[in-house]
């Protein structure tokens, strides 16, 4: 044992050195580093779910955004056949009422040639008679009264169907 | 072009510098004196390495004898505390240089012990473990730093017809004092047995080495009337009490195989260092430096990893591996 130096003061002088290197690592090494590794890992988790979450948030807005592009995109194409009902409405309702309009312009000319028209009739009948009776006093020299005439002229007329009215 | 023309003949000076060392050491060491014939003035020989394997008193206080190994662990603790005390005092989350260290020698450690032992005993095993792995690799590396082991008063001694010159080094490697290395053994000898203990529990624990409970099954057989069981079970029993005192003794030897292990190696690594110095005075002994450096980490490994081992075979008692096999 002396041989190969094993001597219990030194022993004890060597285990109380390993004790205060030991207390020593403790408190200068060990906790204050692990401390601060436990404290980057838990940051590292955290900001691991912090960007997991944002991910997602984004993913969910995008979608978001997606619909409410799409419902837009519906609703502007519903305007769209909305309105071009409406406009086939309102060239039909323009169609219709130029018609309509092209009608009573029509039939107002047509009744105003009848009216025109009636009244040359009469115009021409009334001078007619007059010719004639002009022309049958000339022809018969007789002259008879003017009533008596008329009357007599507008039975002639009458017969005749060539100036009968209408 | 030019560059690597300079960088080359560089190469060669150093080359020839080194060969030229290296071959005046051999001729002017003992080999080659001897084989030339060359006359060596006293002053430029390298001293025969003097293996004294207790180590050397440098002075006293009172009774106690302070060695010179003694001294060379305090500065083991000296600059192992003021590296990680600067390393630590100010922790930043984003570490300087001597943080990053020091997180890499904790993480290092930690992550190896974690591998060993599992998530759940990592904190228990931890402290011990690394302070004897950084306590034995300091050592180790301190004794292979200059004046280590060489510095000291020369002393002339004559004995017959010869005269030693022995070299009393104030600084000595500490793991070559066998009290340095028994004392480690002891402390994990009763971290182990401490863990043991409090970890499954005294009795369950003295259990794991005699099995006294498959002796009380075999009494228990006894009174259902088994008697042919019992006689078996008590024989298994008293074998049983057997290996288990066999496995004390393996406990007890741990102490002395950490002790010699770590103590053989490097009082071997030492003078195999000191004749290599001895015979080739330059150049030589510098592989032998590098296989000093690797065997200073492979011993501090297999202290720290041993312990461990025997610390981890500690806590997981027979019950809980054979339920684990299941």
């Amino acid at each position: 044992m002396e041989s190969i130096g094993i001597n219990w003061q030194l022993l004890v002088a060597f285990l109380i050195n390993f004790l205060v290197l030991f207390g020593l690592l403790t408190a200068i090494l060990y906790k204050p580093v692990l401390k601060m590794l436990d404290e980057r890992a838990a940051k590292i988790k955290e900001s691991l779910e912090q960007a997991e979450k944002i991910k997602e948030q984004t993913s969910r807005s995008e979608e978001q955004i997606k619909a409410a592009v799409e419902a837009a995109r519906k609703e502007g194409q519903v305007i769209i056949a909305q309105a071009a009902q409406i406009a086939e409405k309102i060239k039909g309702e323009a169609k219709d009422g130029a018609r309509q309009e092209a009608a009573a312009i029509i039939n107002k000319a047509r009744d105003e040639i009848k009216l025109e028209r009636d009244k040359s009739i009469a115009m021409l009948r009334s001078e007619f008679s007059n010719l004639t009776i002009l022309a049958a006093e000339k022809v018969i020299k007789e002259s008879l009264d003017g009533q008596k005439h008329r009357k007599l002229i507008n039975e002639v007329l009458e017969q005749s169907s060539t100036f009968k009215q209408n | 072009m030019s560059k690597l023309g300079c960088s080359s003949r560089l190469v060669v000076i150093l080359g020839i510098v080194v060969l030229s060392l290296l071959l005046a050491s051999f001729a002017m060491g003992p080999l080659g004196s001897k084989l030339f014939n060359i006359e060596v003035p006293t002053d430029l020989q390298v001293s025969k390495p003097h293996v004294v394997l207790p180590s050397e008193a440098m002075f006293h206080i009172g009774e106690f004898k302070v060695t010179n190994t003694l001294i060379s662990s305090w500065a083991t603790i000296l600059i192992l505390c003021l590296v990680f005390f600067f390393a630590t005092r100010k922790m930043k989350l984003i570490p300087g240089r001597l943080q990053s260290f020091a997180e890499v020698v904790v993480d290092g450690i930690y992550n190896a012990i974690q591998g060993v032992s599992g998530e759940k005993h990592v904190r228990t095993f931890f402290p011990l473990i690394t302070t004897i792995f950084l306590y034995v690799v300091t050592n180790a590396l301190l004794a292979l730093v200059p004046l280590w082991g060489t510095w000291g008063p020369i002393e002339h001694k004559t004995e017959g017809a010869h005269t030693f010159t022995i070299i009393v080094p104030f600084l000595r490697a500490a793991n070559t004092d066998i009290n340095l290395t028994l004392s480690i053994a002891l402390v994990s000898f009763c971290f182990v047995e401490y863990l043991g203990f409090s970890k499954i529990g005294p009795l369950k624990y003295i259990d794991s080495f005699f099995q006294f409970s498959e002796l009380g099954k075999a009494f228990g057989r006894l009174f259902k009337g088994d008697a042919k069981a019992f006689i078996s079970g008590l024989a298994f029993g008293f074998i049983n009490i057997y290996v288990g005192l066999l496995e004390i003794l393996s406990h007890l030897i741990r102490i002395v195989s950490f002790t010699f292990r770590l103590f053989g190696n490097m009082t071997a690594g030492e003078i195999l260092l000191g004749v290599m110095t001895f015979l080739v005075a330059f150049i030589a002994p510098v592989p032998f430096y590098g296989l000093e450096t690797l065997v200073g980490f492979l011993q501090a490994m297999i202290f720290a990893g041993l312990t461990l081992v025997f610390g981890v075979m500690a806590v997981t008692s027979h019950h809980e591996e054979g339920a684990e096999h299941n």
